[in-house]
């Protein structure tokens, strides 16, 4: 009896690497024929590796291309391959796979989006996807220079929270005064209008929720345990609180 | 060919399994195939493997080195030729510890090994060696007809396989692969051919039913279609009738009308809600897709329509970073919901699974104390369940009658999944006694029985009589 042996497709092609930090980076490649839902997340791997690790998908829905943002990790196994991949090389993609998508009635209610680190990812997707979602976003990160792409989002929606960059405050809240653009997004290239110090628990102990805001939360298992906590403190339904946990 | 034939299965694991080793049974048992005990010298054994966890590996490996020690001697003549010879005994591997351990197992002279995508073509494989013929597979998952009752008086329907959450801990989709739902219509069909053919208790199963879909049905609606058979809607219990129950079930995903269902009296009032943990921050770490106050919700809801609706349930305990306070969350949750039982297991990693790759891995020595006392809490919490059936009315789908001490004792489970025994009185008893065997007729037969006692040990029978 034969063995199962793989089928073999062309594998999609690499178009850029992207350097946002020292350590974070947009990997764009080949779409093909992938449908997916905003939020949901791919399988990545290098060419011929057998391990291969979810990204969630970062580039709009329309799109004709797929990006994802990864943060390289110490030693990490695929972060780092990923990170040396060259134009024109094949990458294994499988999927997409995920429910963290945001139900169509949802879309038209309050939301609220917490990410930490990349992951912002499903939500830069979100917010590139639908136009007119009404949402505030509040990115973790520890220093000012992790805040992956913030002109895609439009500055009032936005807070930062810069959990170990005292300066960093200060620095964006006056690049923003600074350099306001006619529509009222802040400059390519410049920051938030809304920096604060502290984590993101930290801004949503302070900051009551409306209670019937649908809550979407995105990255590390530990912040995202503690937030639940404090949102059902202040009174949002369980089954309101939808998380992504990455690791 | 096949005639005088013997095959012997073992499976392991989940109800798919079950179900999928029953319906190639049945298949080979039409072909003309005796069916015959794992411990019976065969012609053929069919090993349906399972891989969630260490021991679960160990089991199945245990169970093909059996079958193979089995063949071994009538095998010897075939041992040098490279393709099974023709009617040689054989030894059939399958199921998802063959998906995950593919780069070790390979097919010789006297074993096949067959992958999960292949499982339904077996009977056909089975039969073919026996000819000195070869087959090549084709069809899908769902190419498992429905099954005999041969093992059980439960008759099994497939209605999904696969899985695409992607628990941390859980090796399931890359061994199931990516979810697929079977079309409502066939699910349908097969419920209304097994109750025409005389099945009593219709078990829905699937790896991760929650997320059927089938166009605009989702699992809700596929068991609504199901409760209400063309010819069989009067839903008075009578003895043509017949009852639904659903296997496993992940707590995600389903419909808000799903708690509906259970007001309908085809419906058992049992359902097997998979809850891994009572911590919150396990959960996360485990993605699962529901909180902790869901699933407390999710069974007061089913409480609810039936005070002592069956909630049984898997525990998964000594996951990376568990600490004693998740781990004392887990066992107040065995109280709290009051589980009828509980299916506990200690983690272990499973190659290439995100958990694995966690920190915090916890000391075996831990994993063994807190399985441990999960068992004793689950024993306690199992018997309470039980006790607050005493008194209550249970109907029982008689699985064996047998004589005892001059009566007759019929076995089965109750609507609630329960074991129940009752003896029939003595004038019922005199009449079994005359003829040499038990009347057939209380096989497969609806028994309302009145409970009033309770066993012991740690799955206490109930006891109870007619009525
Ligand atoms: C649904 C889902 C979506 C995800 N989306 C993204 C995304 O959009 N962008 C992204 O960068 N990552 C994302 N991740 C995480 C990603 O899948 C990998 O875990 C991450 O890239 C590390 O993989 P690795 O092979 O480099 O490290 P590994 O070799 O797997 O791990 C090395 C060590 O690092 C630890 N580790 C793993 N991930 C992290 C982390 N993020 N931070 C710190 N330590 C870690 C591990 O526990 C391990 O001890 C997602 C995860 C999931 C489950
Ligand atoms: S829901 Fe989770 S535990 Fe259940 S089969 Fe799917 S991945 Fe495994």
């Amino acid at each position: 009896m034969a063995r199962t042996t793989r089928v073999t497709k062309a594998l999609p092609r690499v178009h850029e690497i992207r350097n946002l930090t020292e350590s974070t980076y947009v990997l764009r490649f080949d779409r093909r024929d992938l449908e997916f839902e905003p939020g949901q997340y791919v399988s990545v791997g290098v060419k011929g590796d057998i391990d291969m690790r979810e990204y969630s998908i970062y580039s709009p829905v329309d799109a004709d291309f797929l990006e994802i943002l990864v943060k390289e990790i110490d030693g990490g196994h695929v972060s780092r391959r990923l990170r040396r991949v060259r134009p024109g090389d094949e990458v294994e993609v499988d999927g997409p796979f995920g429910f963290f998508t945001i139900d169509e009635p949802d879309r038209r209610r309050p939301l609220l989006f917490i990410a930490t680190g990349t992951g912002i990812s499903p939500f830069h997707c979100f917010a590139g996807s639908y136009s007119d979602l009404d949402f505030r976003l509040l990115h973790g990160v520890r220093t000012a220079g992790e805040r992956y792409d913030h002109d895609a989002f439009p500055s009032d929606r936005l807070t930062t929270c810069l959990s170990r960059d005292p300066q960093g405050v200060a620095a964006a809240a006056h690049v923003a005064r600074a350099e306001p653009v006619a529509d009222g997004r802040a400059a390519v290239g410049s920051a938030d209008s809304s920096a604060v110090a502290g984590r993101v628990t930290d801004y949503l102990r302070e900051h009551p929720v409306d209670p019937g805001t649908r809550c979407y939360l995105c990255g590390n298992c530990d912040m995202i345990y503690e937030a639940f906590d404090i949102l059902k403190g202040h009174g949002v339904a369980p089954e309101h609180l939808y998380a992504e946990v990455y690791f | 060919m096949g005639g005088a034939r013997s095959v012997a299965f073992a499976d392991l694991g989940c109800k798919l399994n079950q179900f999928e080793t029953e319906s190639i049974a049945t298949q080979l048992q039409e072909k003309g195939y005796r069916i015959i005990e794992f411990d019976a010298p065969a012609d053929a054994y069919v090993v349906n493997t399972c891989t969630v966890t260490n021991r679960a590996d160990r089991k199945s490996r245990n169970l093909f080195n059996r079958a193979r020690r089995a063949t071994q001697a009538a095998q010897a003549a075939a041992e040098l030729s490279a393709e099974p010879a023709a009617g040689t005994p054989l030894v059939v591997l399958t199921g998802c510890f063959v998906n995950s351990h593919r780069d070790e197992l390979e097919s010789d002279g006297r074993t096949y090994i067959i992958a999960n995508e292949q499982k339904h073509s077996i009977p056909a494989l089975v039969d073919a060696h026996f000819r000195g013929e070869v087959v090549h597979p084709a069809g899908n998952v769902f190419d498992f007809p429905v099954a005999k009752r041969i093992f059980h008086t439960r008759t099994t329907v497939k209605v999904q396989d696969g899985c695409d959450n992607f628990c941390s801990f859980c090796i399931i989709p890359s061994v199931r692969g990516r979810a697929v739902s079977r079309s409502s219509r066939d699910v349908v069909a097969a419920v209304a051919e097994a109750v025409t053919a005389g099945a009593r208790e219709i078990v829905l199963t699937g790896v991760n039913m929650s997320r059927y879909r089938d166009g605009g049905v989702d699992f809700t609606g596929l068991v609504e279609a199901c409760l209400e058979l063309p010819g069989q809607s009067s839903g008075h219990p009578g003895e043509r009738d017949y009852r639904l129950r659903i296997s496993s079930l992940e707590p995600d995903g389903l419909a808000d009308r799903f708690i509906r269902l259970f007001e309908h009296p085809r419906m058992a009032p049992h359902l097997h809600l998979c809850l891994q943990s009572g911590s919150q921050r396990m959960l996360l770490a485990m993605r699962r897709q529901y909180t902790y106050e869901e699933y407390r919700r999710l069974a007061a809801d089913l409480r609810s329509i039936d005070p002592t609706f069956n909630i049984t349930t898997d525990l998964l305990v000594g996951f990376p970073s568990e600490e004693d306070d998740d781990f004392a969350a887990s066992l107040a949750a065995i109280d709290e919901i009051g589980f009828g039982h509980v299916h506990t297991f200690p983690y272990s990693p499973r190659e290439g699974t995100r958990a694995e790759r966690m920190r915090g891995q916890v000391p075996s020595r831990v994993k063994t104390e807190r399985s441990a006392a999960v068992r004793t809490a689950a024993d306690a919490a199992k018997r309470r369940y039980r006790e607050s059936l005493l008194g209550s009315r249970e109907r029982l789908l008689v699985e064996r009658a047998e004589r005892r001490d001059g009566t007759l004792v019929l076995t089965g489970l109750g609507e609630h999944y329960v074991p129940i025994s009752v003896r029939l009185p003595a004038r019922v008893g005199e009449h079994a006694r005359a003829s040499a065997d038990p009347p057939p007729r209380y096989e497969n037969t609806f028994l309302e029985a009145r409970i009033e006692s309770l066993g012991e040990g740690d799955d206490p029978v109930l006891h109870g009589s007619p009525g």
